[in-house]
């Protein structure tokens, strides 16, 4: 069999890691945006437009499967559903015959904030009611009311859960609750529970970068609250595509 | 079967091997190159998939396959359904499979003309 590694790949994958470390940002957990160029001035209150997750280099290495470089502190619950759960992303991957990842064997909706982590862009949409983000991913919809209402106080539980946003100076500051147990909080098989709390605080650093503060709390399952800052760029030339979880059916035919 | 491991490129794609889920079926330190005739596209999610003929050492034509990233994230780079045709000469590099089985996780490809085409990250 030939199977022969020319030099010129070599050079080409040189090439690529040399790019990826060229962009000249800060890559700290929880530090401040520094875009590598400037865009013109973000609109006042306005988040609309097409984001694409844009890691910093030093997020690149775990972003595409969870939030920190550093595992979160878990309670017991915690580690023990963790540690038994089998994820097909990230250093614990398993065949997708024996994932037991709930958007790869059943295709549920990935929930709040793992629906960041799937690797496609998302939307965000405002009416005068609330902010609509309308993830590319299974065309998931997340709606957060900016009306000033409350979370209900018999909340049902759902996926995406309860969202209520308002604004803090330039930061909009959005409050989930009301998750099921059904997902889990990344690709790598991180639990929660019913009682998840998530905070996110959106600020548009510029017209063409977004970042997002992310705070999990969890009392059941993580020990502490598990920090991280997402970074977000605009594509206005995008549009969102279709992408429908049920045809990844096909996919564990090709799987050996 | 001969295999040179890229420790550079190692670096660079690891991001990618978390990104990509059924990774578990590829050894992502090592990357083979496959050079042969299209045969066939599949431009699906999740992930896209090539298939080819190459010849091996001695000369038997052996059946080939490789998947890409998503449909969609391939459009976003300038791909579209008709990229590659069957009868295309193509030379796919990636990731070889943990079981010795001709499928290739496809980190690049160059066409027969010598251009070659992104591959979305590769995962």
């Amino acid at each position: 069999m030939r199977n022969r590694v020319g030099t010129f790949l070599f050079a080409a994958l040189a090439g690529v890691a040399l790019s990826s470390a060229l962009p000249a940002q800060t890559g700290q957990q929880g530090g401040s945006a520094k875009p590598a160029a400037a865009s013109a001035p973000a609109p006042e209150h306005d988040l609309s437009g097409v984001w694409n997750m844009h890691a910093p280099p030093a997020q690149r290495r775990f972003f595409g499967n969870t939030y920190t470089a550093e595992p979160p502190d878990m309670t017991s619950w915690g580690t023990e559903k963790y540690n038994a759960a089998k994820p097909s992303n990230g250093p614990r991957t398993h065949s997708l015959k024996e994932t037991d990842d709930p958007v790869l064997r059943q295709c549920l909706p990935p929930g709040t904030p793992r629906i960041y982590l799937q690797p496609f862009p998302f939307q965000i949409v405002r009416t005068p009611k609330e902010i609509v983000m309308i993830f590319e991913y299974d065309h998931t919809v997340r709606q957060i009311f900016m009306d000033g209402r409350p979370h209900p106080e018999d909340i049902t539980a759902s996926y995406m859960g309860h969202s209520i946003g308002k604004w803090d100076g330039d930061t909009l500051v959005v409050d989930t609750v009301g998750f099921n147990e059904k997902t889990w909080l990344d690709r790598d098989g991180h639990p929660h529970s019913d009682q998840l709390h998530v905070v996110e605080r959106f600020h548009r650093v510029d017209r063409d970068n977004m970042t997002m503060d992310l705070t999990m709390e969890d009392p059941k399952a993580l020990a502490k609250p598990w920090k991280s800052t997402l970074y977000f760029q605009l594509k206005p030339d995008w549009d969102i595509m279709e992408l429908a979880c049920t045809d990844n059916g096909a996919f564990e035919d090709f799987e050996k | 079967m001969r295999f040179l491991a890229l420790s550079l490129g190692l670096l660079t794609l690891a991001a990618g091997a978390y990104a990509h889920h059924g990774s578990a079926n590829y050894e992502t330190d090592k990357s083979i190159t496959v050079k042969g005739v299209a045969t066939g596209f599949d431009f699906v999610n999740p992930h896209v998939q090539i298939f080819w003929e190459a010849k091996d050492d001695a000369g038997t034509v052996q059946k080939w396959q490789g998947e890409l990233t998503s449909p969609n994230r391939l459009t976003r780079v300038g791909w579209t359904k008709s990229t590659i045709k069957p009868g295309d000469s193509i030379t796919i590099s990636g990731y070889p499979t943990k079981s010795g089985a001709r499928e290739i996780w496809i980190q690049k490809v160059v066409m027969g003309s010598g251009e070659e085409l992104p591959t979305g990250g590769g995962n």
